[in-house]
C-alpha cells in the first residue's frame, strides 16, 4: 500500500503587501534588496504588524478545503540559523499545543479517495540565496531580501494519497483554487511549491524536495515507488532519508546534507497578540466567497445543458468563467460555452496571449448571436474570431470587409452549384447514387464561396438539382 | 540659574523667559562634562543638542508655534533607537549601529520638539540589575559613586539624579525602571503592558517589557506619559488609553482609598533600614487618609522563577538575530563558513546575555516546554488573578521598590542568582502588566529608599495621584554629586 | 544535572561560541535548580495570558514603499545584495 503526504507552500501573490509589513508582496522585478524595510529584514527594534486580508484568504483557503477554524488563531516562532532568514526565527503557526493555526482536521475528494488536510497555517516566506556556493573558490553568499515577509499558507495532507495521478489532481485542483479565490497566480514561478513524502508497505518515510513543477512531482513520486519496490523485492531496507529530485537525470538522489532533527524551539509569538474570528467572521468570509469550481460546474450543466466535458474545461478556468459569466445569456450560454472551449481556447492559453486578448464578452455573444441565427457558418466564425483576437474590432466590421456573410439567396447559391455540376461531371454521375458523393459536391461548394454558403441550404438545392437530371 | 529644576519649573521659566533654552542646555552640557567621569550615565552625547537649542530659541523669538517640551532635554537607553544617534544596547555586537528609524516614543517626544540630550548606559541588551554588566564599563551611583545605581536602566536613573537632564527614557523588563529610581533617588514609572510602544525599543522580552518615563517629580513623570502612551500602529500590542492628560487633578490626593500592603516584601528577606522605611511611609499614608491593610499575593514567591523562564526564552528568540552580517561591530566574513562565522560574533556577548540565552535555549528546547515555560505562563496567569482579586479589595498596592539597600559595585556581580532575586518585589507587575512606579521617600546611611505603587491595568491616573501625595510629603536633600 | 556536555549543545543550539563553556556550568544548573520550583507547582487552571485583536483592527492590506535605500546602511554588502558567510 502505497502512501504519500504533501506539504504545499503557496504564496499569497495577490495580496498588496507582505504578511508583516507593508512591503510589496509579489517581490518579483524588483533591483536586489529594494523591497525591504526595517520589519521584513528585522532590524533592532522593529515590530511585526499582521495583514488583515492575509487572515482572510487564508480563512477563506481552509474554508474551500474544508477544514475547521479556530476561534482564536495564533503565532508561534520557529528559531534556527540561515542567511535567508534575517531574525533567525520564522514567524509561523503551530498546533503542538492545541488548534491555533488558520485551518485543521479539513477533507477534499480526489477520484473519490477521501484526502484529509491535517493542517493550513499562515506564515512568512524567507529571503532568497541567490548565490550560493558549495566549492572553495566561493568565499562568500549573496542574499536578497525582497522575498522576506512574502505571506504564505502551508497545508500539510495526511499520507492519504495512494497514486501520483491523484497527487496530480489534487495539486490541479489547488492551483484552480487558489486562482479562483483570487489570492495567487499559479503561473508565477516559485508561487506554488510542493514536497511529499512517500512510503510503501509500511516502510520508512522517504521526504522529496526540490520539485519545481507539479508534473515533476508526479514523475518524481513514480521514480521512488520504482526504487522503493526493487529495494523491497531484494528485502534491502528502505532509509528513512530526505531526497532531492534532480531535473535533469530524471531521479531523486540522497541529499548529500544530513537534514537532523532540528529543535526549532517553538514558542508563542508575543508581538502578535490572538486574532479572534468569530461565527459572524466565518459567515462574512462565507459569503464573499467566489463560487467554487464545482459549483460552477453543476450550474453549466443543470441551467444551461452545457456537456460535462465543456463545463469542467469552462469552470476549472478563472479566465474562462469570467469571460462566460460576462458574455451570456439564456440562449446562447451554450454556444458560447462551446466557442470558449474550442475555438477561443487555441488563441488564448497562455498568461502573454490573454494579456494581449482584444476579444470582449460583447464580442463573443455578437459572434455567437451570428452564427446561431445562421448569418454565419461555423467555419466563418473561426476565421472572425481570429480577426477578433487579434484586432478586436467589431464583429460587424470583419464580416462585411472578410466577406464572410453567409451566402443565403438561392440564386447565387445555384450559379455557383451549376459551375460545381458543370466542373464536376464525374461526382454528379456517381452523387444519383452514393449520399457520400453528395457531401462532397457540398464542399466543393463551400471551398468555393470560401465557406459562407448555407450548407444546408446548399445540400437541398443540390438534391433538388440531382432529382431534376 | 538652577539645573536642579524640574521640568514643569523649566517650561515656567522658559514661557516666561527668565531663562533660554541655549542657557539652560549650555548649563547641562557642561555639567555632563564635569560629572561623567564620576558617574558615567551616557554612552553617547548629542553633539548638536546646543544648535538644537539655539534653533528652539529662535523659534520662541518669532513667536511660532513650539512643542511642549520647549527644547527640554532628555536623555534616552541605549536599548531605544534615535535616528543619527548609536544605539548600542550597551553591547559590542552593536557598538556601531545607527538606526535609520526613530523608535515612536522618540518621534513623540521630537514632534514636541524635546531635545536628546544623550543616550545613557545600561546593562547589556538591558538584562542586569546594577548596570555593571554593560560594555562600556559600569555606571555609578551619584549618592556614593562605589555604590551601584540600580538597573538595568542605570544611567537614566542617574542623569536625572545627578541633573545630567531634566527627564529620561529607561525600559522596564523586571523593574528595570523602578531600581535606578529607587536607588538614584528619583521618580520612575512602568507603564500598563500596551501603554506604550515598543517600537524601536530593542527586543529582549518582549511579551513583558514597557518603555517608561524618569524624572525628578511624578509631575514630570505624568507630563512625559502624556506625550508618549497611547495606540500605536507601528505596535500590535499597544492599547487605546483614551490619551487622558495624566497631570490634570494630580493633587487629588489618597483620602479614602483603600491601599494594601503586600506582607510577602516586607516580611524576613528585607533590611532592616528598608523595612522601618516603609513602615513609616505606611503610617504617612494613613495620616493623608488612606486605609492601609496587609494584602497577600502568594504567588508572588514564584514570580522570579517565573520571570526568568519567561524572559530567558524570549531574550534567546530575540537576540538570534544579531549574527553580525547586517549590522554589527567590524569583524570581517571573507573565509569562514555561516555557522562557524555567527558563532564566533557571537562570542562577543557578554557574560549575563550568554547566561541568560544558554537558560532559554534550555527551557524551550524539545522536552523541555511543559516543564518550565509552560509552567511559568500558568504562574503568570495565576498572580494576574491573584493581584485581580486583591484590586477588588484594595484600590492600590504598596511595598519597598528594593528589599535592600544599594551596595557596592562588584559585591554581587558574580552571583546571578542572588541578583536575579533582587527582582522580588518588582517583577509582579511585569509578569501581571499592570503599572507600578517608585517614589524617593528617604535615605539610610546616605543611600536612597523608594517607595513602590501597584495599580490595576490601565489605572495610571490613580496610581500617579498616590505617587505624587506620598512624595510632596517628603523633604529629601540635594543630590551630593 | 546540568553538565558541560549540556552547555556545549545548547551553546552550539544558539550558536554561540562558548570559549569556557565549564564557566557557565555551575551557574546554569544553580539557576535551572532554582527553576523547578516551577516544575513542582500545581496549577488546576490551563488559563494563560493572552492579549486578543480583533480582525477589524488589523493592518489594512496596503504597498507602501519604504522610504529610504535600506540596503546602503547594511554592513557587508556587495551589488546590493547582503554578504553572508559562505554556505557549505
Amino acid at each position: 500500500m502505497t502512501k504519500i503526504g504533501l506539504e504545499i507552500h503557496c504564496q499569497l501573490t495577490k495580496l498588496e503587501s507582505k504578511l508583516f509589513c507593508s512591503c510589496k508582496a509579489d517581490y518579483r522585478g524588483f533591483e536586489p534588496n529594494v523591497n525591504i524595510c526595517p520589519v521584513c529584514i528585522g532590524l533592532p527594534g522593529s515590530l511585526p504588524i499582521l495583514n488583515q486580508k492575509a487572515v482572510e484568504k487564508a480563512v477563506m483557503i481552509s474554508m474551500a478545503l474544508g477544514c475547521k477554524v479556530p476561534q482564536k488563531i495564533g503565532f508561534f516562532r520557529k528559531n534556527y540559523f540561515y542567511p535567508d532568514l534575517p531574525k533567525s526565527f520564522q514567524i509561523t503557526q503551530y498546533n503542538a499545543y492545541g488548534p491555533t493555526s488558520i485551518g485543521y482536521d479539513g477533507k477534499v475528494l480526489i477520484e473519490d479517495k477521501e484526502i484529509r488536510i491535517r493542517r493550513i497555517q499562515l506564515e512568512e516566506d524567507p529571503g532568497r540565496l541567490v548565490y550560493e556556493g558549495s566549492s572553495e573558490k566561493t568565499q562568500i553568499t549573496l542574499v536578497d531580501y525582497n522575498r522576506a515577509g512574502t505571506p504564505l499558507v502551508e497545508i500539510v495532507t495526511e499520507p492519504d494519497f495512494e497514486t501520483p495521478k491523484q497527487v496530480r489532481l489534487f495539486l490541479n485542483l489547488l492551483a484552480d483554487l487558489v486562482e479562483n479565490l483570487g489570492v495567487s497566480d499559479p503561473a508565477l514561478e516559485g508561487a506554488l511549491r510542493v514536497d511529499g513524502n512517500i512510503s510503501i508497505d509500511k516502510g520508512n518515510r522517504v521526504e522529496i524536495k526540490n520539485v519545481a513543477s507539479f508534473r515533476d512531482m508526479e514523475k518524481a513520486l513514480h521514480f521512488e515507488i520504482t526504487r522503493q519496490q526493487s529495494l523491497a523485492e531484494r528485502n534491502i531496507p528502505i532509509p528513512a532519508e530526505t531526497r532531492h529530485w534532480d531535473e535533469g537525470r530524471k531521479i531523486t538522489i540522497s541529499a548529500r546534507s544530513k537534514e537532523e532533527e532540528q529543535d526549532y524551539r517553538y514558542f508563542p509569538e508575543a508581538d502578535i497578540p490572538a486574532i479572534l474570528i468569530d461565527k459572524t467572521v466565518i459567515e462574512r468570509l462565507g459569503k464573499n466567497m467566489p463560487e467554487s469550481i464545482i459549483s460552477k460546474k453543476e450550474r453549466y450543466i443543470k441551467k444551461y445543458g452545457i456537456p460535462l466535458q465543456v463545463a469542467e474545461v469552462l469552470s476549472s478556468d478563472k479566465f474562462y468563467s469570467d469571460l462566460f459569466e460576462q458574455a451570456h445569456n439564456e440562449k446562447n450560454a451554450k454556444e458560447i460555452a462551446n466557442l470558449i472551449t474550442t475555438d477561443l481556447k487555441g488563441f488564448a492559453d497562455t498568461k502573454e496571449q490573454r494579456q494581449q486578448l482584444k476579444l470582449t464578452p460583447k464580442h463573443l455573444s455578437d459572434l455567437a448571436d451570428a452564427i446561431m441565427d445562421n448569418k454565419l457558418t461555423r467555419n466563418s466564425g473561426k476565421i472572425a474570431l481570429q480577426e477578433i483576437v487579434k484586432t478586436g474590432k467589431l464583429l460587424s466590421e470583419i464580416i462585411s470587409s472578410f466577406d464572410l456573410g453567409h451566402v443565403d439567396d438561392e440564386s447565387s447559391l445555384s450559379k455557383v452549384i451549376n459551375d460545381i455540376f458543370a466542373e464536376e461531371q464525374n461526382a454528379v454521375a456517381e452523387a444519383k447514387n452514393n449520399p457520400d458523393t453528395i457531401n462532397y459536391l457540398v464542399g466543393k461548394v463551400m471551398k468555393k464561396t470560401k465557406g459562407k454558403a448555407n450548407p444546408s441550404l446548399t445540400l437541398d438545392l443540390i438534391k433538388k438539382k440531382l432529382d431534376a437530371q | 540659574m538652577s539645573l536642579g529644576i524640574s521640568a514643569t519649573q523649566y517650561h515656567q521659566q522658559v514661557r516666561n523667559e527668565s531663562i533660554s533654552v541655549e542657557e539652560y542646555v549650555a548649563r547641562t552640557l557642561e555639567r555632563i562634562q564635569k560629572v561623567e567621569k564620576k558617574v558615567h550615565a551616557f554612552i553617547s552625547v548629542n553633539e548638536n543638542a546646543l544648535s538644537q537649542a539655539k534653533q528652539i530659541d529662535k523659534k520662541l523669538k518669532a513667536k511660532e508655534k513650539v512643542g511642549s517640551c520647549l527644547g527640554m532635554p532628555v536623555s534616552i537607553k541605549d536599548n531605544i533607537c534615535t535616528k543619527r544617534m548609536k544605539t548600542t544596547c550597551a553591547s559590542k555586537m552593536l557598538e556601531d549601529f545607527v538606526a535609520p528609524y526613530d523608535a515612536t516614543v522618540v518621534s513623540r517626544l521630537k514632534s514636541q520638539d524635546v531635545i536628546i540630550i544623550g543616550k545613557t548606559n545600561l546593562d547589556e541588551f538591558a538584562m542586569g540589575a546594577t548596570t555593571e554588566f554593560s560594555y562600556f564599563g559600569a555606571t555609578r551611583n551619584p549618592w556614593n559613586t562605589d555604590y551601584v545605581p540600580g538597573g538595568s536602566s542605570g544611567g537614566s536613573g542617574v542623569s536625572v539624579s545627578a541633573l545630567e537632564c531634566l527627564a529620561s527614557l529607561g525600559s522596564d523588563t523586571g523593574g528595570s525602571v523602578r531600581s535606578p529610581a529607587s536607588f538614584c533617588s528619583v521618580v520612575g514609572l512602568k507603564p500598563t503592558y500596551g501603554m506604550v510602544s515598543r517600537y524601536g525599543l530593542v527586543s529582549f522580552a518582549n511579551s513583558i517589557e514597557q518603555i517608561g518615563p524618569l524624572a525628578r517629580t511624578v509631575e514630570d513623570v505624568a507630563f512625559i506619559l502624556n506625550i508618549i502612551s497611547g495606540h500605536d500602529p507601528h505596535d500590535n500590542t499597544t492599547l487605546d488609553n483614551g490619551k487622558p492628560d495624566y497631570t490634570k487633578d494630580l493633587d487629588a490626593g489618597i483620602s479614602g482609598k483603600k491601599i494594601g500592603i503586600i506582607s510577602e516584601m516586607i516580611g524576613d528577606g528585607i533590611d532592616k533600614d528598608v523595612a522601618a522605611v516603609t513602615n513609616r511611609a505606611v503610617s504617612k499614608l494613613q495620616r493623608l487618609g488612606a486605609e492601609c491593610i496587609p494584602i497577600s499575593i502568594d504567588s508572588a514567591v514564584h514570580s522570579v522563577a517565573a520571570y526568568y523562564t519567561i524572559a530567558s526564552a524570549e531574550a534567546s528568540s530575540n537576540l538570534a538575530r544579531y549574527d553580525n552580517i547586517r549590522y554589527g561591530y567590524n569583524f570581517d566574513l571573507e573565509g569562514y563558513e555561516f555557522n562557524a562565522y555567527i558563532s564566533k560574533a557571537r562570542g562577543s556577548f557578554g557574560p549575563e546575555v550568554t547566561r541568560r540565552m544558554l537558560l532559554g535555549a534550555f527551557v524551550l528546547s524539545a522536552g523541555y516546554y511543559g516543564k518550565y515555560y509552560l509552567k511559568a505562563q500558568k504562574v503568570r496567569s495565576l498572580i494576574k488573578s491573584q493581584l485581580d482579586a486583591a484590586f477588588k479589595k484594595v484600590d492600590l498596592l504598596v511595598a519597598p521598590t528594593m528589599p535592600i539597600l544599594p551596595f557596592k559595585i562588584g559585591e554581587k556581580i558574580d552571583d546571578p542568582l542572588t541578583l536575579y532575586l533582587l527582582d522580588i518585589n518588582t517583577i509582579i507587575a511585569n509578569l501581571a502588566g499592570i503599572p507600578a512606579i517608585s517614589v524617593p521617600y528617604e535615605l539610610a546611611h546616605g543611600l536612597p529608599i523608594g517607595i513602590q505603587f501597584f495599580a490595576n491595568a490601565m489605572q495610571e491616573k490613580m496610581l500617579l495621584q498616590a505617587a505624587y501625595a506620598l512624595h510632596k510629603t517628603t523633604n529629601l536633600p540635594e543630590v551630593p554629586l | 544535572m546540568v553538565k558541560r556536555q549540556e552547555i556545549v549543545r545548547l551553546g552550539d543550539l544558539i550558536k554561540i561560541e562558548l570559549k569556557n563553556p565549564g564557566k557557565y556550568v555551575k551557574q546554569v544548573e544553580q539557576i535551572i535548580d532554582y527553576f523547578e520550583s516551577l516544575d513542582k507547582l500545581e496549577i488546576s487552571s490551563d488559563k494563560m495570558l493572552a492579549q486578543e485583536l480583533t480582525l477589524d483592527k488589523l493592518r489594512e492590506d496596503k504597498y507602501i514603499p519604504y522610504d529610504e535605500k535600506l540596503v546602503d546602511k547594511l554592513k557587508h554588502t556587495k551589488e546590493n545584495f547582503v554578504k553572508a558567510p559562505k554556505m557549505i
